[in-house]
């Protein structure tokens, strides 16, 4: 039976090694992709990734399981580091617009998620959850989820109000979270 | 039960993208502390996360476990902390050890230098002291010779021959005698007196023996012997040598070794 990914947190506090090797093994090919579709250059998502574990070794005694899962601790917390690498790479190199469209625009950016995602897609097996929100719910969830804008953001680029930005926001979670307690 | 407007918030601060007004407005009142907005958001996360699991998984490029393994090998602090005192207490007990077997040598083979040097010492000390009882001895035969010598020269002078008696038929002896100025004994293959006894010259003259001091030989059995002159100046017929007790004896009680013609 499988450790728990709390009970690796708990003995990575500690300084337990192997716990980590396993905890790795287990949550790096899942936010693995999400990163490298977020900041898009391998190179960059092999230092995202490599950070992010690098943070959940040393904070692994603050984790709060009353606040979420270990999956979706390191789904936030590679999120959060993936975006904050795009925004400081779009910092230095001035070009604001084009890198989010590009990003919200390539399903999975890089080849190696492309081919996994279309040998996937082709058994028919497994579909991204986002897929099944309508469109307008997606679309703004997406430009959150994988290009960190903020909703007034968002606003901005669809020349929406922000109102309705919000309402799709709130709509699109609430459906995302339907959608994953019908399919796990 | 809804609160707006912070469902709405809370939805949008699960995906980051809440900002300005709205982000402080839900942040006070996350931080009073409710219990829907705690629900709604870890209820967002799951629900985020599994959006992550829905795509297919990617194994990272190795190198990036590898080097975080090395970095916490490198850093790890608790597997290190325990490991320093250990080291440090083998580093202390080895010291320890070292200085201990060094302070043990030292001290054996001071000891055992000091136990040479003393013995070095005892040995100098006597040698001095049996150069210096030579040398005294020296300087007294010298005196006895040269006394005799003088005495040799004076024409009162007598030279007294001593044979060997008894076992010892081959011992002789000399007396250089002077009737005011007293005289020498010098003895030749005499055998060295037993453990407990000397030899004891008498002189002779008209009335008993008289106790005339006690000598010893040499291994070679060769001796002197300084013999002072009578007090009375009564004349001398027999010189006599007798083996006494070591402490000498008023009159003779041993056998004669030595005599002179009468």
């Amino acid at each position: 039976m499988a450790t728990s990914g709390t009970d690796l947190l708990t003995r990575m506090a500690a300084g337990d090694r192997e716990a980590f090797a396993v905890f790795y093994d287990r949550y790096a090919p899942v936010v693995f992709p999400l990163i490298l579709r977020i900041v898009r250059e391998r190179a960059d998502a092999s230092d995202v990734l490599q950070e992010v574990f690098w943070e959940a070794w040393q904070s692994a005694g603050r984790y709060d399981s009353a606040r979420g899962s270990p999956e979706a601790w390191m789904v936030m917390q590679a999120r959060s580091r993936a975006i904050d690498r795009v925004r400081s790479t779009r910092r230095r190199s001035r070009t604001f617009v084009a890198p989010l469209d590009e990003a919200v625009a390539a399903a999975p950016a890089a080849d190696a998620a492309r081919d996994a995602a279309e040998v996937a897609e082709d058994r028919g097996t497994i579909r991204s959850a986002l897929e099944r929100l309508p469109g307008a719910q997606r679309e703004v969830i997406e430009l959150a989820y994988y290009a960190g804008l903020t909703q007034t953001e968002i606003a901005e680029r669809l020349k929406q109000p922000l109102g309705t930005v919000k309402t799709r926001i709130r709509l699109g979670l609430e459906r995302l979270r339907e959608v994953v307690r019908a399919s796990p | 039960m809804s609160h707006e407007p912070f469902d709405t918030l809370a939805a949008a601060w699960a995906l980051g993208a809440l900002d300005g007004e709205d982000r402080a407005a839900f942040e006070r009142h996350l931080a009073e502390g409710c219990d829907v907005c705690a629900a709604e958001l870890r209820s967002s996360a799951e629900a985020l996360a599994a959006v992550a699991r829905s795509v297919p998984p990617m194994i990272p490029p190795p190198e990036v476990k590898a080097a975080l393994l090395g970095r916490i090998n490198a850093t790890a602090p608790t597997r290190r902390d325990a490991a320093r005192p250990r080291r440090l207490v083998w580093a202390v007990a080895s010291l320890v050890a070292v200085l201990a077997v060094a302070g043990f040598t030292a001290t054996l083979v001071a000891t055992r230098y000091e136990a040479r040097l003393g013995q070095m010492a005892r040995e100098a000390a006597a040698l001095r002291e049996t150069v210096q009882r030579d040398e005294a001895a020296l300087r007294e035969q010298t005196a006895e010779y040269q006394s005799a010598v003088d005495l040799l020269r004076d024409p009162a002078t007598q030279v007294v021959l001593l044979r060997g008696l008894g076992p010892n038929p081959e011992a002789n002896g000399r007396v250089i005698w002077h009737p005011t100025a007293g005289g020498h004994l010098i003895v030749a293959n005499l055998p060295t007196a037993p453990a407990g006894k000397a030899y004891e010259l008498w002189t002779i003259g008209d009335g008993a023996p008289r106790p005339a001091g006690l000598f010893r030989v040499d291994a070679s059995g060769r001796g002197t012997h300084r013999i002072e002159p009578l007090a009375d100046g009564q004349p001398v017929k027999v010189f006599a040598v007798t083996l006494e007790p070591e402490g000498g004896v008023p009159a003779p009680t041993g056998p004669m070794v030595l005599a002179s013609a009468r």
